[in-house]
């Protein structure tokens, strides 16, 4: 290992080397605050039920015990609904992207009329909406329940995500579209060829913020589909976590007490742990767009 | 980010009721005189028939999704109901954990099935003002076996404060032979053998064998209880209290303090009683001399479980499940001698008592099944299912020969290939799983036989002393408009917290009792007379009206 050498004059004043050190020291402290939830959860996950009651288990699992993951992962039904979940988060966030693209474009562009209208439409409804049982009639009326289109619809546009892409379109250089457009490109062409390409920060951060929240949703797959087979794995998770900790299912399953106690005690770190562990994957990924994405808006030129 | 709460559903439904309630004509004012569809129905149906539906009849049900017996298709609970009554159900499916909210939202919305099981009573009011539920009330001639258990039973006190302001029911509970507790304490009876002492029977015996314990072992609180959601001592206050001839802890939640004094015949604030006052002492009594843990009434149900099941603590609340699912595992593993005991509430003041409902959650029926062709069969139906001791017996233990079978003194006994409670933990099918019978949606009330039939025998010498108790009437009802049950709810919380906040103070003696009178008086200040004249008033409009 090269140890890069450091001159004196880098090493700047008394001060400064005070400064760096603390840095070290304070920002490690932070990392492990941050880090220390998800490692207990982790090591709660895979530890014994009375390690976990008595408020034992830290950062390491103790007397390791996989009961609860055998449980969760050895039921079908959690295979489908997982399956769901995926395919729930992959169409609806395709869904969303469109009709945001769409509509933040077209907001970006200064000289349409009816622009001002069309933002306020987006805007208002951030402040009301008609309400849960209007929605939930809504739905079944134009017969939606029980379809996918009844998770991806209702919140495919986001008005957050809408106004951070159109805050990012305003900021591309109109002279781009202009020179396009002399080079006899139409609309579509100009927003697929030059402009999405040149988005890809916003895209990447867009896809992110919309995949993890419908990945997470559970209430509108809860309110608008009543089969087993349909219902995402988060649906599935929630029913199992309010089984264990409702008491009813005690009396259902005299026969493994112990068992039973032990999913009790780690169902809802084995249950965040499951959910969240493609997100954690496809992070990495994202996260170079996502850091020059998401400082959109901040700092405008 | 769309976080929907419960409150959030409730008051959308109850504007929403609101509103339906000006727009519609009210559809259950008409009541129960015009001949229904009888499509289906049975010409002679009574008590002891079985039904059978004279054609093929198909039923739409709300059911939930339980995460230890989920529904399966291949139930036998279905093919046999559909042999034996000719009704098939077409379910609409809501996981449990969130069933009340999705319930409240498609009733709302109109769009409810036909029956809709689980609602516990209460649950109802909001949707009364919109016609959306039938007035059962009208209907009860057409559901015989209903009515003769009502009548058997004496249970139409009960049944009566469920009555609506206009003096209909909506709600098709379950019922109950008798009052059945399941909360009182439990008691670690080595300890008792150690000091030379029989389990306590009254609060005064308790207080006896706490102070012996104490003696033996200084160095612990003996008594160090659970139960504090929603409310501080939820357990603990609701049974002394109910001993005392007052009202705490739970009831208290539920009840927002209106008792009703039977000798005076009106309702009094329950925690502004000269009986409150006394139990409250008691408490001061065993927190002063170190017997009750004064965390007992702040701590979470996990670490009074822990002090009791690591041996430091040898009295704690109890249930017959957390007994044998929680106390016994636990002190099995760090006290392996140790043996421990429900014991029968401890009797008070107020005698050889018990304080209780026979009502259970139950059933309410959509107000658009009125003008169905089969209204009179689907009432048949739900009356020989829920409410016959054939349908009951069915849908609590199955098929007989299949499933269990009975022996000579008419006990029920599962056949060996099936477990249920753990009676036979080593065979291949589960009762609910598997069978889909003893399942919450059908299977509850009923005979005292019946409910006894699946207890151990220790929880059955807890209920045979709990039964030979008195039950003391239910409070009678006193239905609220809409304005004053919003009026009631501002007096109410405020009050409640007062309550709380001095009940503790009393309980751990950082308030003297010499202060009393003086409590009493802040709680006149926070409306009490005012809260305790409307529900008074209520109380006697409703007596002159449908009394």
């Amino acid at each position: 290992m090269v140890i890069p050498k450091i001159n004196a004059a880098d090493r700047g004043t008394r001060g400064q080397r005070i400064f760096r050190r603390f840095n070290v020291v304070f920002l490690t402290g932070v990392v492990i605050l941050t880090l220390y939830p998800f490692v207990n959860i982790i090591a709660r996950s895979f530890s014994q039920n009375g390690y976990i009651i008595s408020g034992q288990v830290n950062l390491l699992p103790r007397g390791f015990n996989l009961t609860t993951y055998r449980i969760v992962l050895t039921d079908p039904l959690f295979w489908t609904n997982y399956g769901n979940t995926v395919l729930y988060t992959v169409v609806s966030t395709l869904v969303a992207m469109i009709l945001t693209t769409c509509y933040a474009y077209v907001l970006a562009k200064k000289h349409l009329r009816g622009r001002t209208a069309l933002i306020l439409i987006a805007v208002f409804t951030m402040f009301f909406n008609g309400g849960l049982i209007p929605n939930y009639v809504l739905i079944s009326s134009l017969g939606l329940k029980n379809t996918i289109w009844a998770v991806a619809l209702p919140n495919a546009i986001s008005v957050f995500n809408l106004l951070v892409m159109k805050t990012f379109f305003e900021s591309l250089p109109p002279d781009l579209e202009e020179a396009a457009a002399i080079d006899g490109m139409n609309t579509y062409r100009i927003l697929w060829r030059i402009v999405l390409p040149l988005s890809k920060a916003v895209m990447a951060t867009m896809v992110l913020f919309y995949a993890v929240s419908f990945w997470n949703s559970w209430f509108t797959a809860f309110l608008y589909l009543n089969k087993l087979e349909l219902f995402p794995v988060t649906v599935y998770l929630r029913n199992i976590i309010a089984g264990v900790s409702g008491g009813e299912m005690a009396g259902a399953n005299g026969r493994d007490i112990g068992e039973l106690l032990q999913v009790a005690a780690n169902i809802q770190s084995v249950t965040v742990l499951l959910t969240i562990l493609p997100i954690v994957a496809i992070y990495p990924f994202v996260q170079r767009y996502f850091v020059s994405g998401v400082m959109l808006g901040a700092v405008k030129g | 980010m769309h976080q929907v709460t419960r409150r959030n559903v409730l008051v959308a439904i109850g504007a929403l009721a609101l509103a339906a309630a000006c727009g519609s004509e009210d559809t259950g004012k008409k009541g129960g005189g015009a001949a229904a569809g009888k499509d289906g129905a049975m010409a002679n149906y009574g008590v002891g028939t079985q039904f059978k539906a004279t054609k093929p009849l198909t039923f739409t049900m709300l059911h939930n999704i339980h995460p230890a017996y989920p529904v399966k298709n291949d139930w036998l609970f279905w093919s046999e109901l559909e042999k034996r009554t000719g009704v098939k159900l077409a379910l609409t499916l809501i996981p449990f954990a969130d069933y009340d909210q999705k319930k409240a939202v498609i009733i709302t919305a109109g769009d409810a099935p036909m029956i809709v099981p689980k609602m516990y009573p209460g649950q109802e009011t909001p949707f009364v003002a919109s016609g959306a539920l039938l007035p059962v009330s009208d209907y009860v001639d057409m559901l015989p076996n209903f009515k003769d258990k009502v009548a058997k039973w004496n249970i139409q006190g009960d049944l009566d404060t469920l009555r609506q302001e206009d003096g209909r029911y909506y709600l098709l509970p379950g019922v109950h032979e008798d009052v059945w507790l399941d909360y009182s304490l439990a008691i670690r009876t080595d300890v008792l053998e150690e000091i030379g002492m029989p389990a306590p029977t009254t609060w005064d015996e308790l207080y006896t064998v706490l102070k012996a314990m104490k003696e033996k072992h200084p160095d612990n609180y003996p008594f160090s209880d659970r139960w504090n959601i929603p409310t501080p001592g939820g357990n603990l206050l609701n049974i002394l209290a109910q001993s005392y001839g007052t009202q705490g802890g739970w009831t208290f939640v539920n009840e927002h303090g209106a008792y009703w004094d039977g000798t005076a015949g009106k309702f009094v604030y329950g925690p502004a009683m000269d009986q409150y006052k006394q139990m409250l002492q008691y408490l001061n009594k065993l927190v002063k001399e170190g017997l009750l843990d004064p965390e007992s009434f702040t701590q979470k149900d996990e670490d009074a479980t822990a002090k009791f099941t690591a041996g430091k603590s040898y009295v704690i609340g109890s249930n017959a499940q957390s007994l044998v699912n929680e106390y016994r595992p636990g002190l099995a593993k760090a006290v392996p001698d140790a043996k421990v005991t429900k014991i029968p509430v401890p009797l008070g003041p107020a005698g050889n008592v018990k304080v209780g409902t026979r009502l259970e959650n139950g059933i309410v029926i959509n107000a658009k099944a009125k003008d169905s062709p089969n209204f009179v069969a689907m009432m048949q139906f739900i009356d020989w299912l829920w409410y016959s001791d054939a349908g009951e017996v069915f849908a609590k233990w199955g098929v007989e020969g299949v499933t269990y079978a009975k022996d000579a003194s008419g006990d029920f006994k599962l056949n060996p290939g099936v477990d249920f409670l753990g009676l036979n933990p080593s065979a291949p099918k589960h009762l609910q799983k598997d069978f889909g019978f003893s399942n919450g949606v059908f299977a509850y009330g009923g005979t005292t036989q019946l409910l006894n039939s699946t207890f151990s025998d220790e929880e059955k010498q807890f209920q045979n002393v709990m039964n030979g108790r008195q039950t003391l009437p239910v409070r009678p009802p006193f239905p609220l408009s809409e304005a004053e049950r919003e009026q009631a709810s501002l007096w109410e919380t405020p009050l409640a917290d007062h309550v709380q906040q001095n009940t503790l103070k009393f309980i751990l003696g950082k308030r003297d009792f010499s202060e009393w009178d003086a409590f009493v008086k802040e709680l006149e200040g926070k409306n009490l007379t005012s809260y305790m004249d409307l529900v008074n008033k209520a109380y006697q409009r409703f007596k002159q009206q449908h009394g």
